[in-house]
């Protein structure tokens, strides 16, 4: 298996602030790997350096083999790099099926002057546009939802939609910043289950940052924690759950002195009611 | 009850300011003439018209404040008392105010004050006409009488038609039946029907053929400069409306364009003669690559730099035409004269009627071009970057060249705007690129609808058209401009005919 996205000794400084230091990851294709941290950890300043929002001050970031760090967003969007956002960003005020055929964007070649004499390029690639678009639209599950406002949307299938405008791109490698935040158990069921078919099915590598830890634990092959900018862990996630260093980063120092006191007075409280 | 008084009260308070203003800065005379102009009536210049009109255009504004004052839900949901109290009271209190004001202005008349020292529209006449020719106490009384009347006739009006046919008011009832009509099936199957469109079509270019000989030169140089505007609304359009990048010295592509355009064909100051039409894509690649200048080394950076950039741009261009420095290039302040016309296989037509063809072509060739960019890939492009151009960039777009070429191509259609302009003026000055023609261009995209092809032209007849069929308002016209323009952006932020989105879904099966 080869390599799909590797980060070598990345760091990103922002003033005095070291989001991201010295970070190591190596993602092999066709896998789901997560990174996981508490909050501030890096974990999106990560995912900005990756697809190239940010330049990282030090270190280099390989896709497939290629320094990708430094190379300007549309680039790297355009080598097969597609992402979600955290908080949808999607295109309001264009329809669900438009936001899909700007996501093509890098894959067509027609420009203005093909648009203003109806060339026989821009017709078949309009046709083809729309078509793969519906297409796309239907395996997201939002078939005949096109025409509507993406704004007008429900939440739910604005994560999915927004999953759709970065699949138009044909990525090699997906970044889902959050993929089920906001959404509830049986939803978060339903985006896990594409997010594997995505893997399954299409053979996309996906890396994706999530909260969620059910959802991490089930569909991860390999998982990173970050914790104040720097990788603390890494592994299957069976290791990563019984991983001294991460239940601290997470719960804080003394873990286990905090739940017995915890369980102490618990079971204090439940005394004094019965 | 209370309700109804209170919205009443509010509504007159409003009405009456209106009414007040109205008078102190003349424009009750205006009024006047514009109701005898709808009889038919014009009034010569210097003369006062006629009072009947003056009391239709009152009785006229006490029915509009009754018709607002009896729409309120919380009147609309009772009786028609509710809604005649709300009439009733309102028109009262406009008419309270318009009296008191009325019996103020009418004591100063008495004492032969000349309140024009003060306020120079006012003349004594006009209060005359204001108190209806009566005493100050008569007229006022008769003012508050006459407003308090038809406010109550307008709520009555405005009650009965509502419990007639469910309808709101006259005027919304009229958009909505409209737009209902534009939305409904067999509209759109029939704007759709090839064969429909065509005969359409054929209509539309019979009507645009016969209207230039039958219009007479005026209204041939009206809507000649409509049509120049609706150029520039649509080029400036490509720019702020879809790629979302304010641009507010818009005028200074139209300069580039028209000077190059005159300086290549003119005899003075460089006796180039150029033929009409080489110098015209001249001038429109001239301003083409102006665009593309002026974007290379600020179109990377986001938010407003673009605007101000072009501003100074614009402002620079003005003033090196006017200076000095230029003149021995640019004929300086004194401007530009003998500009060619256009000419067609070595026969010139240069008639009021001929050009207003050229012109009506010229619309049709941007608008044609409008039309296919809108929706294309790199139109697409263009509303991505508009909307997020964070997201546009992390989907494989090139911001800076999408947003590159929708500037110079803008800038190329107010060239080909400009280089018109000037041919069908046979002159170009430096104060006919003034700031204020980027704003009236911003300012009928905006109110026409922004990105909105039908919209651009509605705003150029609305804002270009209007004032020159509305002659008396001509004094009045930035007043009207500021009070359209905040009631637009309170009732229809997105202007008179907001840009929809093509149904690509709905219709994907059909076109294969």
């Amino acid at each position: 298996m080869s390599t799909c996205i590797e980060t070598k000794q990345v760091s990103k400084i922002f003033g005095g602030l070291t989001a991201v230091n010295t970070v190591d990851v190596v993602v092999t294709e066709n896998i789901i790997a997560s990174i996981i941290g508490p909050n501030g950890a890096g974990k999106t300043t990560l995912f900005n350096c990756i697809s190239g929002y940010y330049t990282p001050e030090h270190g280099q970031i390989e896709f497939y083999g290629m320094p990708i760090q430094g190379q300007p967003t549309y680039a790297v969007a355009t080598m097969g790099i597609a992402r979600t956002y955290q908080n949808i960003r999607l295109f309001g005020d264009m329809t669900a099926i438009e936001n899909i055929m700007v996501g093509q964007y890098p894959r067509f070649k027609a420009g203005w002057v093909d648009a203003v004499l109806s060339t026989r390029r821009e017709r078949d690639e309009e046709k083809q546009s729309i078509e793969e678009s519906v297409r796309l639209l239907k395996f997201v599950g939002l078939a005949g939802l096109g025409d509507s406002l993406a704004r007008n949307l429900p939440y739910g299938a604005q994560r999915r939609l927004e999953i759709a405008r970065a699949l138009a791109n044909k990525p090699r490698l997906l970044l889902l910043d959050e993929p089920t935040a906001g959404m509830n158990p049986q939803e978060t069921g339903k985006m896990t289950h594409f997010i594997r078919s995505l893997r399954d099915e299409l053979g996309i590598t996906i890396l994706l940052i999530e909260h969620d830890m059910r959802v991490v634990m089930d569909i991860s092959d390999q998982i990173t924690v970050l914790d104040y900018g720097t990788k603390i862990a890494e592994g299957k996630p069976k290791e990563i759950q019984s991983n001294q260093r991460v239940i601290e980063a997470y719960l804080g120092p003394d873990v286990t002195s905090l739940t017995k006191k915890y369980q102490l007075r618990k079971k204090q409280r439940y005394d004094a009611k019965s | 009850m209370k309700a109804a008084v209170d919205k009443g009260l509010r509504t007159g308070v409003i009405f009456g300011i209106v009414i007040v203003v109205m008078f102190l800065i003349g424009f009750t005379v205006t009024g006047a003439e514009l109701v005898g102009k709808l009889f038919g009536v014009s009034t010569p210049s210097n003369t006062m018209p006629s009072l009947s009109f003056f009391a239709l255009f009152m009785i006229l504004m006490g029915t509009w404040t009754g018709t607002i004052a009896a729409q309120h839900p919380l009147v609309e949901a009772d009786t028609w008392k509710r809604a005649l109290t709300a009439g009733i009271s309102a028109g009262a209190f406009s008419g309270l105010l318009a009296a008191v004001i009325g019996f103020l202005f009418g004591g100063l008349n008495s004492s032969k004050i000349d309140p024009r020292t003060y306020l120079p529209s006012i003349s004594p006449e006009s209060i005359k006409m204001f108190l209806f020719g009566q005493t100050s106490l008569v007229g006022s009384l008769m003012i508050f009488a006459l407003l308090t009347f038809s406010a109550l006739a307008g709520a009555s009006l405005s009650y009965f038609l509502r419990s007639n046919n469910g309808l709101k008011s006259g005027t919304s009832a009229a958009t909505n039946s409209i737009s209902a009509v534009m939305r409904s099936e067999r509209m759109t199957s029939l704007l759709q029907n090839k064969y429909a469109r065509y005969v359409m079509m054929l209509v539309f270019a019979a009507i645009l053929l016969i209207l230039p000989r039958t219009w007479g030169s005026y209204w041939n140089y009206v809507f000649g400069t409509v049509g120049i505007y609706i150029i520039l609304g649509l080029g400036l359009n490509i720019i702020t409306g879809w790629a979302g990048q304010l641009v507010i010295g818009y005028v200074a592509f139209f300069a580039v364009g028209a000077y190059t355009f005159s300086l290549l064909t003119a005899p003075e100051p460089h006796h180039l003669m150029l033929n009409f039409w080489v110098a015209l894509g001249l001038g429109v690649l001239a301003a083409g690559i102006s665009g593309l200048l002026i974007g290379l080394p600020i179109l990377n950076l986001r938010g407003d730099y673009l605007a101000i950039v072009t501003l100074g741009f614009a402002e620079i261009i003005r003033i090196m035409l006017k200076s000095d420095l230029m003149t021995a290039y640019t004929a300086g302040p004194r401007g530009i004269r003998d500009i060619a016309g256009p000419t067609l296989f070595g026969k010139s037509f240069i008639s009021d009627v001929d050009f207003m063809y050229l012109i009506i072509i010229a619309v049709l060739v941007v608008t044609f071009l409008a039309n296919r960019l809108q929706n294309s890939r790199t139109g697409k492009a263009w509303y991505a970057i508009n909307l997020d151009e964070t997201v546009a960039r992390a989907t494989g777009i090139n911001a800076f060249a999408s947003k590159l070429l929708a500037l110079s191509l803008s800038a190329a259609v107010a060239g080909l705007a400009g280089a018109l302009f000037a041919s069908r003026n046979q002159f170009t000055g430096p104060d006919d690129h003034a700031l204020m023609v980027s704003i009236n261009v911003i300012c009928l995209v905006i109110v026409g609808g922004i990105g909105n092809i039908p919209g651009i032209f509605l705003g150029a007849f609305a804002l270009k058209g209007l004032p020159e069929i509305l002659r008396e308002t001509e004094s009045y016209r930035l007043l009207i401009f500021g009070v359209l323009l905040i009631v637009m952006m309170r009732l229809r932020p997105e202007g008179f005919l907001p840009a929809k989105r093509p149904k690509l879904e709905k219709n994907s099966g059909k076109e294969a």
